[in-house]
């Protein structure tokens, strides 16, 4: 009894911050291999059966959805974890009949893959991962000075197509005003009044997604031509 | 659509997609800079709107369900809860639980002949009337009625208007059943009041005559003395007599009974609560001469003198 209270209390603080929700995933990791062997009629190999991945983002997502209404924490995150491997290995049976680039070709067993020409550069796609991946860590470290970490900006995303348009209107606001962007660099502070008189949007969603926007508009400085390149979809049908 | 892979937990992913949204996904052997092209994504819970909509269609829900209870409730109060109950006596003792449209919902038996009337009998959702007429023709198939027998109906219902329109119907219809058949009396009880109705039915004719008998509640009859001497009540006079036995080794030979009424033809009436007792032949008997032959030949004797009588039987 004692165990399911300090669980459920392990569980409500879990919700609030990801620290602790990574906690608690470590700690239950036996729990989630047990539910993954479970399904699996095998044990997972870490690092290589992708379920086990699912059955965490699964415990993950059971942290999120969790209610003292639900009963059982331990019980409702079993039957989460199982839904999601089965969603997984549906989704999975759907890409059976493609061939893997593993079917060994030739009668050498050479791997398909290995006998198609994919026109890419491997050392030059190491080296734009390695750009990427310095860019991701700079931002990171600017956005840590504004108290935002990407998680958190990932729980502050907007959900609504509608909302994330009226997102878009203010980033895009700011990128025809560089002096915006001056002004956050150098007050580590979202200029919120300025932006939402100039672009139309409302105050409110504009405060309701601060971390959101700081992370897009830090992104729309100057030094991340990388991520800006990926984010290829994000001014396509924006008006002021 | 593409995800850059922004960041890795053990549990999960963070993605940044290319309209600018940050998504959590499961970790499938990520590593930070690399991009994929489908992982599989954190569901999110449901928002504010999903939850307007899931209260709402809650909300339907229980309410069409207190509906469809108020329907339901109703359809059991008029189809399948007992209202009214008729009691049916040949002989046999039958006991018809009826809903409010007077269709039978239970039959039961209320005594060894009434369930031997009902076996193999399901009259269960037909209407009252044809079940008594085809419980009269079972009745009559059984030998439980003949020539000159009376039925009775003890009706019980919680309104006076419903008791008579039962046992008009009730009384019209066994009568014009039978008129090609038997002579039979037609007794409607009022279970509530006692109040009883007889009407005598004859061959090929309408009911005769009809007859209302107002009688006393029973616990008017119960409490109704026996006898003057009773050793109970408030009569009581004190004296229990039970050492005057006539019987055994103290019998005194004085056996105290009347001697029976000469003019008394007619059987006792049982509903008076009369035990007739004080009618008894006994002076007439040879019960002085065998004092101490003891019970056996005493019993013997009455047991002819109760024949002789017959009052008990004749009734």
């Amino acid at each position: 009894m004692n165990d399911e209270h300090k669980i459920i209390q392990q569980v409500y603080a879990a919700k609030e911050d990801m620290e602790e929700a990574d906690r608690l995933i470590g700690a239950y990791m036996p729990f989630i291999r047990a539910e993954t062997a479970k399904f699996l009629r095998r044990p997972p190999i870490e690092g290589h059966d992708d379920e086990l991945s699912i059955a965490m983002i699964a415990f993950h997502e059971a942290i999120r959805g969790y209610s003292r209404t639900r009963g059982a924490f331990l019980k409702y995150a079993a039957m989460l974890i199982r839904s999601r491997l089965i969603d997984y290995q549906r989704s999975e049976r759907r890409h059976q009949e493609t061939v893997s680039l593993d079917t060994p070709a030739g009668e050498d067993d050479t791997p398909l893959g290995d006998t198609l020409a994919d026109g890419k550069d491997e050392s030059e796609e190491l080296l734009i991962r390695e750009a990427t991946r310095a860019e991701i860590e700079e931002l990171s470290r600017q956005m840590q000075e504004f108290g935002v970490s990407l998680t958190d900006v990932a729980e502050n995303c907007p959900r609504q197509q509608r909302t994330l348009l009226a997102c878009r209107k203010a980033l895009w606001y700011a990128k025809e005003h560089p002096e915006l962007l001056e002004e956050l660099l150098q007050t580590k502070r979202l200029p919120v009044a300025r932006l939402s008189a100039g672009s139309g949007t409302e105050r409110k969603t504009l405060e309701r997604h601060r971390k959101y926007m700081v992370a897009l508009l830090l992104i729309y400085t100057n030094g991340y031509e990388i991520i800006r390149g990926h984010l290829t979809q994000v001014m396509k049908g924006v008006a002021v | 659509m593409n995800y850059m892979v922004m960041e890795c937990h053990p549990g999960y992913a963070v993605l940044l997609d290319e309209e600018g949204r940050f998504r959590k996904a499961a970790n499938l052997h990520y590593e930070v800079g690399q991009t994929v092209c489908d992982p599989v994504l954190m569901r999110e819970g449901p928002s504010r709107q999903q939850k307007l909509i899931r209260w709402a269609s809650g909300s339907f829900a229980a309410v069409a369900a207190c509906f469809m209870m108020l329907i339901g409730l109703r359809y059991y109060q008029h189809n399948l809860a007992a209202y009214s109950s008729i009691y049916l006596t040949i002989n046999p003792e039958v006991q018809m639980d009826l809903n409010r449209q007077g269709d039978v919902i239970r039959l039961e038996g209320g005594n060894e002949d009434g369930r031997q009337l009902l076996e193999g009998y399901t009259g269960k959702g037909k209407d009252k009337i044809t079940v008594t007429d085809e419980l009269i023709d079972r009745a009559i198939e059984m030998g439980f009625l003949s020539e000159g027998g009376q039925i009775s109906f003890s009706i019980d219902t919680p309104d006076e208007a419903l008791f008579r329109e039962y046992g008009e119907e009730l009384t019209d219809e066994v009568l014009r059943h039978l008129q090609d058949r038997f002579t039979i009396t037609v007794e409607i009880v009022n279970s509530q009041t006692g109040e009883t109705e007889s009407t005598e039915g004859t061959q090929n004719s309408a009911p005769a005559s009809q007859e209302i008998i107002s009688v006393p509640a029973p616990s008017e009859q119960e409490t109704a003395p026996a006898d003057d001497d009773t050793d109970y009540g408030p009569a009581g006079d004190g004296v229990t007599d039970y050492g005057d036995s006539d019987y055994g080794p103290g019998s005194d030979g004085v056996t105290d009974y009347t001697a029976p009424a000469e003019t008394a033809e007619e059987p006792p009436e049982a509903d008076s609560g009369s035990s007739s007792y004080g009618e008894s032949s006994y002076d007439g008997s040879n019960y002085e001469d065998d004092d101490d032959d003891g019970g056996d030949d005493d019993s013997d004797d009455s047991d002819d003198d109760d024949g002789d009588d017959g009052g008990d039987d004749d009734d």
